[in-house]
């Protein structure tokens, strides 16, 4: 659906989207606008829950194997006339799949696309990434390199 | 918001998926074991431009391992892109071009509608491969009374569709004899839909 987005944004929705999708309920409610102030909003597919199959490299190459299933919820809506808002989440929560949905709607709006983009995607990737960066650096701490000494005269 | 929505909305679907897709499944599948005799399917879906019957019954059918010819009355039919991407975005539904490829064919304008033996006819060894064909029409009652006999009916049962081609009759019977294989037919108008099996014999009161 890129060809219902403004032209300036075909590159940042896939970034905005993943954004979305792992933040909480809450981080994703508070920066909304109310709404009392937006058009009717059309649940074009009510949010749903599903199984995706995980897909895994050993060491990130090799032959990819089923690692296992994962729960996701997945939700598209329309608010009044505007552009389809769509959101994949993992998890089960269909509450925060409509209001992901809803907030991919508004960014596509040129109404709202700068003022959410200050006040919500650009927050959230900030925290997302120190997060990543944290849990990097808690497991690069206990890496382990194996290595094998010569044993014996050299 | 812009003119892109405006000639290609995407309309929703059924709002709750699970049972209403179940409500119109028992019904049809009561439509098939009783030909001829109107049931009805569920109301127009907003912003979808089909009947109520038809809508419902692609949405409840069709997934991702079924094919949908979609009959165009002329080449530049451009509703029928629209409804083409609605089906896919719900149920992901592949289109096919031909009818021989189809496991569902959608006909809206059934005077120009192609040739029964068009579509997939299956084969003796497994004859549920056979194209399900829907066809919407102005009335299930109106037009010319024609006598149905078969499995499912105790007599006889008195139909007057409206809207078919003068040949229909004639590729209906060409298709029966095909018996085991051929086509079934399921009928729509508005919220209604009523079914043809293959089994189903056809006569014209007036030829009697």
């Amino acid at each position: 659906m890129t060809n219902t987005a403004p032209p300036d944004a075909h590159l940042a929705r896939p970034a905005w989207l993943a954004v979305l999708a792992r933040a909480s309920l809450q981080q994703l409610q508070a920066p909304l606008p109310p709404t009392a102030t937006l058009p009717t909003m059309t649940q074009v597919r009510p949010a749903e829950v599903g199984m995706v199959m995980l897909r895994g490299r050993i060491g990130g190459t090799g032959n990819p194997f089923n690692l296992g299933e994962a729960s996701v919820v997945r939700c598209a809506v329309r608010v009044g006339d505007g552009p389809l808002g769509v959101s994949y989440a993992l998890g089960r929560d269909k509450r925060r799949a409509e209001v992901a949905a809803l907030c991919d709607a508004l960014l596509q709006d040129p109404l709202h696309h700068d003022q959410l983009q200050q006040t919500l995607v650009l927050p959230l990737a900030q925290s997302q990434a120190q997060a990543k960066a944290h849990a990097h650096d808690l497991v690069a701490q206990s890496k382990v390199e194996f290595f094998t000494l010569v044993r014996g005269e050299a | 918001m812009n003119t892109q929505h405006a000639t290609n909305p995407l309309a929703a679907g059924l709002q709750d998926a699970v049972h209403e897709s179940q409500k119109a499944f028992r019904q049809v599948l009561d439509a098939l074991a009783r030909p001829g005799q109107v049931r009805t399917i569920g109301e127009a879906l907003p912003g979808v431009a089909l009947g109520g019957a038809m809508a419902r019954l692609l949405l409840s059918l069709t997934d991702d391992e079924t094919a949908v010819y979609w009959h165009r009355a002329n080449a530049a039919d451009g509703g029928i892109d629209t409804l083409q991407s609605w089906l896919q975005f719900h149920t992901s539904a592949r289109a096919v071009q031909q009818p021989a490829d189809a496991s569902f064919a959608v006909v809206t304008h059934a005077l120009q509608s192609p040739d029964l033996s068009h579509y997939a006819q299956s084969s003796a060894a497994s004859p549920e491969f056979s194209t399900t064909v829907l066809i919407e029409l102005p009335s299930l009652s109106d037009g010319p009374l024609l006598e149905w006999h078969g499995p499912g009916i105790q007599d006889v049962q008195r139909v007057g569709l409206a809207g078919l081609h003068d040949g229909f009759w004639a590729q209906w019977q060409a298709n029966h004899a095909t018996f085991p294989q051929g086509v079934d037919i399921i009928f729509t108008c508005g919220e209604s839909a009523l079914g043809l099996p293959r089994t189903t014999r056809v006569r014209r009161l007036e030829g009697v």
